[in-house]
C-alpha cells in the first residue's frame, strides 16, 4: 500500500521554496571574503549567536549559544555584531533576482521566498528544475551567497524539498515521488505541525508524514482542525496556499524590541531603553498613518524569564508623549531593581486609521493639535537629517549604550566605513564589500 | 519663472557643446526642456517619476554632450527635473506627463542594482587610471569580465583592483601606475567584479 505514488500528474502547480543557507552569516561571508570557508557567527551585541556559518555548525555551535561556550567549542570563530542594514539589502535583492524569472514571489520572511513557477516552462524552454538552478546560480553570482530550493506541488511539499539537501542543494518532488520522500519525514518535521500535534497523532500509529497524508479525510476532518486540514491536503499534492504577493500595507500589532549587553540593574538605563522602543514603534505607527489602542511591556531577565503588562489606552495614539506616563506606570509595576535585565520591548496593538479617530468632548483638541504638528515635524526632521536626530528626554541614556557598543567594536563595520556624504545615520542603500584594494 | 512648452523648435541643432543652459538661455531665448537635454547629450531615455529642483539650479548645469564624433566623449550628466509651472502643482500637470525621458544618477552609475557594491580604494596602483586612494567604486558583480575591464581579483590569494588584459590563453592584471608590475596569475585567479564607475565628492 506504501509503495502507491499519491498521486500520478507530475505538477499541476509547481512552487519553489527558496531558502538561503545561513543568511546573515553568509551575508557577512560575502562582504568580508576573507571569513570564507571559515566558522562565522553574528549577534555579538546580543551576547548570544543570531547565526551560525555552516562551518560554525559543523564545529556544533548552535543558534541560541552564549558567546563563552561558543569559544570553548569553537575558538577560532569569528564573532560578528549584527549587520542589518547590510542583511536587509542582500533580502531585497534576492527578491528582486527573483522577479526576474516570475511575478509571483511572495516574501515569506527576510530570507525564504515562494515563488509560484506553474505554467512557466514554455517561456524558460526548460524543466521547472532549470528555472530554479537558474535562480539559484544567478544569485550565487551576483549576490555571492547560496540558497537552497525545493519545488513541488504545494508550498509545504516545496519546504519538505527545500530542506533535503542544505546547504546549496536543489530537490524536485514531483506528484510521482511524493510518498518517497514523506515515508521518510517524521510527522512532526512538517511545516505546521510541531511537537503537541505530533504527540496526538503518535497515539493513533500515526508517526511519518506518509502515514498521516495516507489517513483518509473523513478521520482528519474529525480528529484535527481546519489548520491541520490543510497541511493534509498539503501533502497530498492540492494546493491550498497560494503563494501572496502583496506586501504588508498595514499592521495588527507593532513591536519593537531590543536586547543589550551587558544586562543591567540600572533602572535610568533601562527604562531609557524601553523608552526608545516606545518611541520606535510609534515612528512605524506614524510612518503607516495608524494608531495603537493597547500598549504592552515586557523586561527580559538575564536569566531569560520575562515579565510584562497590557495597558488599555483610553484614546489611540502614536504620540511617544501622551504615553509615557503609562510607559512609567507599567514600569514601576514590573521593574525590579535587585534584577538584571537583558532585553526590553513594547508591542502596540489594537491599531486604528490615524484619521479615523473620534474625539470627545473632553479632549483638549488645541493640544492634540499642537502634538500632531510637533510630531510631523519631527518626522520631517528624520526624513531628512536620520531616525533619532530629535529623542525624547528619556531615551537619551541608551545613546550612552550606543557609545558602549561602539567602543566594544560592537557596531557593524559599515558604519565606521563612511563615504564623504554619508554620516552615522544615512548611508548609500549599497552593500560595501570588505576587500583592501 | 520659466515654462514648459513642447511646440518650440528643436534647439539641438543650433547649441554648441560645453554650453551652460544659461548661454542657451541669452542666445536662443529658451531653456531646453528635458527631453531635449537628454536627447541632445545622447542618453538613453527612461520613464521615471521626477524631484523637484530650482531654475536656478538648473541654469547652472553644462550639457557635455556625448553625440556623434563631434562633442568630447564625456557622459552627460542629466538631472531629473520636475517643471514647475506659474503654480506649484498639487496635481500632475500635463508636463509632469511628458516628462519620460529623464534619468537620474542613480541610474547613470547603478545598471544592475541586484549586483551592485562599493569599495573604497585604499592603495595606489590605479592613479594613472584616475582611480586615487579614498575614492568610492562601483562594482558589478554581473558582468563578464572582458579584455580592458578594470576588475577586482583575488590572485593567489591576494586582492587586487587592476586592469584585466587576456591575449588568447593569457591573462594579466596591468596597474596604472609604473610603481607597480602587472602580475601573472601562477596559481588561481577568481575575479569578484568589474569596475563600473568611480566616484570622488570634494564637497
Amino acid at each position: 500500500m506504501d509503495n502507491q505514488p499519491i498521486t500520478i500528474s507530475s505538477f499541476p502547480q509547481a512552487i519553489l521554496h527558496l531558502d538561503a543557507d545561513a543568511f546573515f552569516a553568509s551575508c557577512e561571508q560575502a562582504i568580508h571574503p576573507e571569513y570564507k570557508g571559515k566558522p562565522v557567527i553574528t549577534g555579538k551585541e546580543r551576547g548570544i549567536v543570531a547565526a551560525a556559518s555552516y562551518e560554525a555548525k559543523a564545529r556544533g555551535v548552535q543558534r541560541g549559544m552564549r558567546l563563552f561556550e561558543v569559544k570553548k567549542v569553537c575558538p577560532d570563530a569569528v564573532i560578528l555584531p549584527s549587520d542589518y542594514e547590510t542583511y536587509s539589502l542582500f533580502s531585497i535583492r534576492m527578491f528582486e533576482i527573483l522577479r526576474r524569472f516570475s511575478p509571483d514571489v511572495e516574501e515569506y520572511s527576510i530570507d525564504e521566498a515562494f515563488v509560484d513557477l506553474t505554467g512557466l516552462r514554455r517561456s524558460f524552454h526548460g524543466s521547472y528544475e532549470s528555472i530554479a538552478e537558474k535562480m539559484r546560480k544567478t544569485i550565487e553570482t551576483e549576490l555571492g551567497i547560496t540558497v537552497s530550493g525545493g519545488v513541488s506541488l504545494s508550498k509545504v511539499l516545496a519546504k519538505i524539498a527545500s530542506k533535503h539537501k542544505k546547504p546549496n542543494g536543489l530537490t524536485i518532488i514531483s506528484g510521482r515521488e511524493i510518498h518517497l520522500f514523506l515515508d521518510k519525514l517524521p510527522v512532526e518535521k512538517v511545516w505546521g505541525i510541531g511537537a503537541n500535534t505530533s504527540a496526538f497523532l503518535k497515539k493513533y500509529g500515526i508517526l511519518t508524514a506518509l502515514q498521516f497524508a495516507k489517513r483518509e479525510e473523513g478521520w482528519i476532518s474529525r480528529y484535527l482542525s481546519k489548520p491541520y486540514r490543510e497541511i493534509w491536503h498539503e501533502l497530498n499534492g492540492r494546493s491550498v496556499y497560494s503563494v501572496v504577493t502583496e506586501t504588508k500595507s498595514s499592521y495588527q500589532s507593532i513591536s519593537k524590541a531590543k536586547t543589550f549587553t551587558p544586562a543591567s540593574k540600572d533602572e535610568t538605563f533601562v527604562f531609557a531603553q524601553l523608552s526608545k522602543n516606545l518611541e520606535n514603534a510609534c515612528i512605524k505607527a506614524r510612518k503607516y498613518r495608524l494608531a495603537a489602542t493597547r500598549l504592552i511591556i515586557f523586561l527580559r531577565q538575564q536569566d531569560f524569564m520575562s515579565s510584562g503588562v497590557e495597558i488599555k489606552l483610553s484614546k489611540p495614539s502614536a504620540y511617544p508623549i501622551e504615553l509615557f506616563e503609562l510607559l512609567r506606570k507599567g514600569f514601576q509595576q514590573i521593574f525590579d531593581a535587585k534584577t538584571l535585565y537583558r532585553q526590553t520591548g513594547v508591542v502596540l496593538s489594537g491599531m486604528v486609521a490615524e484619521n479615523g479617530i473620534q474625539y470627545t468632548l473632553f479632549d483638549d483638541t488645541t493640544k492634540i493639535e499642537k502634538m500632531s504638528k510637533i510630531y510631523s515635524s519631527l518626522d520631517k526632521i528624520s526624513e531628512k537629517y536620520g531616525k533619532h536626530t530629535i529623542q525624547h528626554g528619556a531615551s537619551l541614556p541608551a545613546k550612552l549604550q550606543a557609545q558602549h557598543e561602539g567602543e566594544r567594536g560592537d557596531v557593524p563595520q559599515r558604519k565606521n566605513t563612511l563615504f564623504k556624504g554619508e554620516n552615522k545615520r544615512q548611508r548609500l542603500g549599497l552593500p560595501f564589500l570588505h576587500i583592501k584594494i | 519663472m520659466f515654462t514648459y512648452n513642447n511646440l518650440m523648435p528643436k534647439i539641438t541643432d543650433k547649441v554648441k557643446p560645453q554650453s551652460t543652459i544659461r548661454e542657451i538661455e541669452r542666445l536662443h531665448s529658451v531653456i531646453p526642456s528635458c527631453p531635449e537635454i537628454v536627447d541632445f547629450a545622447g542618453c538613453s531615455a527612461k520613464n521615471n517619476s521626477s524631484n523637484l529642483i530650482g531654475k536656478q539650479e538648473k541654469l547652472n548645469f553644462v550639457i557635455i554632450g556625448k553625440s556623434g564624433k563631434q562633442v568630447s566623449d564625456l557622459i552627460a550628466i542629466s538631472v531629473k527635473v520636475k517643471m514647475i509651472g506659474t503654480v506649484e502643482a498639487g496635481f500632475p500637470s500635463p508636463a509632469e506627463e511628458e516628462l519620460v525621458d529623464n534619468i537620474s544618477f542613480d541610474d547613470l552609475l547603478i545598471q544592475n542594482r541586484e549586483a551592485t557594491f562599493l569599495l573604497r580604494v585604499s592603495g595606489d596602483s590605479m592613479t594613472g587610471a584616475g582611480i586615487m586612494q579614498g575614492d568610492m567604486v562601483i562594482v558589478d558583480k554581473g558582468l563578464t569580465p572582458k579584455s580592458g575591464d578594470i576588475v577586482i581579483a583575488q590572485v593567489d590569494g591576494e586582492w587586487t583592483m587592476k586592469f584585466l588584459r587576456t591575449r588568447g590563453d593569457n591573462v594579466t592584471l596591468t596597474p596604472a601606475n609604473p610603481k607597480y608590475q602587472p602580475i601573472k596569475p601562477k596559481n588561481e585567479l577568481k575575479i569578484a567584479g568589474v569596475v563600473t564607475a568611480v566616484v570622488r565628492k570634494y564637497k
